[in-house]
């Protein structure tokens, strides 16, 4: 008697459970997993205005692979991801390091670096834009003025100087979730070590490099990753900033895919996009591998 | 003693520079979008005149429809913060109480369907919209952000829900309460702050999202601060840096002040997971 309620009861909780968890499949499947199963089913077709449309197999890939505008994004974005993350790591854990420590308006502190956070990307894009500006831009001003330069220089004139223009806002807009992440990492770590570490006679810098950067590696880790697969997948901040100039240097993945996409020639744009979702995620795979995952787990 | 020196030194450089570094190009926006002229540096004939014709303009000129993008922007993103958060604690309900096949692997699989690229789905949704008739429709944001955000409202949700004590429900459901009612009547009420954070971080994620908005609108009828502000032009061709300030600061300043206010919730709700994890 008791067993057949309980199988009754079982069975009643698995459907409680796929009822609730329907609503999140079904959106999950609609506007993620068919869309992506769309484009790269799209992606071996020819499918533009005023050709037929038909299979080519990998032509739009053949096609891709062997333009050269494809192999600079694909360095560009790769450039683009490695400086950012490099800077934010830097810059992030500079940041989390002092607001961890207590000093009067750290409670301010911790407010006052959320905000290039909550500003919108398009919207820093657009400051940057403005301070960058050669004849409008403070920083020409500030640079000629100080004596740094001699004449007022076209930041978006070169690749290189565009190349960091872009780097510069990135950093700028995203170091915050950095902090964020690596705040809580470094809140984590009991104190006692350090006041062990201390009656050892352990100096600050060498508390940091043998306490805090160790125990926290896994943490800056992981918001590395978030912010690598973030950095492959730029494009609002090149749409705005340099919309690719010069002479489509600063072109990134998404920035090719997205104009494919409004130039109408949606075969090659689904190609690309699936070629972008592959360096993403084997970039992913790569960073999981080198932390030894696995082992952090455990 | 020496350290202890050293500290506060480097503790006041780093407070400085990490000022700089936060306000600079935020203060930067607002002088000029208070200034008469953007040009007012280096250009000796030209004094900065305080105004606000800058705001005026952009709030009442009809053709700039910046009002619209505004609503539009405040009209999608609440509906989609609102839909997430109860898709999300659904099933972050089944996930963190529920014993069924398959308890481990829907997390991992909506995470990973977080993964996809945003450029990789935009493409397709395109042509389904385009189909439906749908493209430059509240709808055509509203379901693709909503899939786009649930992810990490679903992750933040679980580490909120893993907290709260099994014998609660169990308490609930002795007394005869069904599922549906233990998670409104017992969870719900003490996953709160959970379930704000992750409200919070859903409605900034939709407010400033920008490629699905630029490929799936056309006009402002649709389209949203974020687009409405990178195609935004003169009537003379120049940039009018002055009213773009002015929109800038418009679109930045509420999220701006959100943030300050619930700090804590958007700290927790974006920590979360990744250290416990």
């Amino acid at each position: 008697m008791q067993s057949k309620f309980l199988v009754q009861y079982e069975k009643r909780e698995v459907r409680n459970a796929y009822a609730f968890l329907t609503p999140i499949l079904i959106v999950i499947f609609l506007f993620i997993l068919f869309p992506v199963i769309g484009t790269l089913w799209k992606s071996f077709y020819q499918d533009t205005s005023f050709l037929p449309f038909e299979f080519v197999g990998f032509r739009n890939y053949a096609q891709i692979l062997s333009d050269t505008k494809f192999w600079s994004a694909l360095v560009f974005t790769l450039l683009f991801a490695l400086a950012t993350v490099v800077l934010e790591a830097v810059f992030g854990l500079i940041f989390a390091l002092l607001l961890n420590e207590s000093f009067k308006g750290r409670g301010i502190m911790r407010a006052v670096i959320l905000i290039p956070w909550a500003i919108p990307t398009i919207v820093s894009a657009q400051i940057w834009r403005l301070m960058y500006d050669y004849t409008y831009g403070i920083i020409n001003h500030l640079l000629t003025s100080l004596g740094f330069i001699a004449d007022k220089v076209s930041w978006m004139g070169t690749t290189s100087s565009a190349f960091w223009a872009l780097v510069i806002s990135d950093v700028w807009k995203t170091t915050p979730f950095v902090v964020i992440i690596l705040l809580a990492g470094l809140q984590a770590i009991p104190q006692d070590i350090y006041k062990q570490a201390r009656v050892d006679g352990a100096k600050m810098f060498k508390r940091f490099r043998s306490i805090t950067l160790p125990l926290v590696a896994p943490v800056l880790l992981i918001a590395l990753i978030f912010r690598t697969i973030d950095a492959i997948r730029i494009f609002d901040l090149v749409y705005v900033l340099t919309g690719g100039a010069p002479g489509g240097t600063t072109e990134t993945l998404s920035f090719i895919g997205y104009n494919y996409f409004t130039g109408d020639i949606f075969g090659m744009g689904s190609a690309i996009s699936v070629i972008t979702f592959i360096v993403s995620f084997m970039i992913t795979i790569l960073y999981i591998k080198l932390g030894r995952f696995e082992k952090n787990i455990k | 003693m020496r350290e202890k020196n050293i500290k506060s030194i480097l503790i006041f450089a780093g407070v400085l520079f990490l000022l700089a570094f936060a306000l600079s190009p935020f203060i930067w926006m607002m002088i000029i979008s208070l200034s008469d002229r953007p040009d007012f540096l280096g250009n000796a004939e030209v004094d900065y005149i305080f105004t606000l014709k800058n705001y005026v303009e952009i709030l009442t000129s009809r053709r700039l429809h910046f009002m619209d993008y505004f609503k539009n922007s405040l009209f999608i993103s609440i509906i989609v913060s609102v839909a997430v958060s109860v898709i999300a604690s659904f099933a972050g309900y089944a996930v963190s109480r529920l014993r069924f096949p398959g308890r481990i692997a829907v997390p991992l699989f909506v995470l990973a369907m977080s993964m996809f690229p945003q450029i990789s789905i935009v493409g397709y949704l395109y042509t389904i919209f385009a189909d439906l008739g749908l493209l430059n429709t509240y709808i055509a944001l509203i379901l693709p952000y909503i899939a786009w955000t649930v992810p990490i409202a679903l992750w933040i949700n679980m580490s909120y829900f893993a907290q709260i004590p099994v014998d609660l429900d169990k308490a609930a459901l002795v007394d005869g309460a069904s599922r549906t009612k233990t998670l409104f009547k017992v969870i719900l009420p003490i996953a709160l702050p959970g379930i704000f954070s992750s409200f919070l971080l859903v409605f900034i994620a939709c407010f400033n999202e920008f490629l699905f908005a630029m490929m799936l609108t056309t006009d402002h009828i649709a389209q949203t601060i974020p687009v409405g502000i990178a195609l935004f032009r003169g009537t003379h061709g120049e940039i009018p840096w002055g009213n773009m300030m002015a929109a800038s600061a418009i679109a930045s300043v509420p999220l701006v002040i959100l943030t300050l206010i619930f700090q804590k919730y958007i700290v927790q709700g974006l920590s979360a997971g990744s250290v416990k994890g």
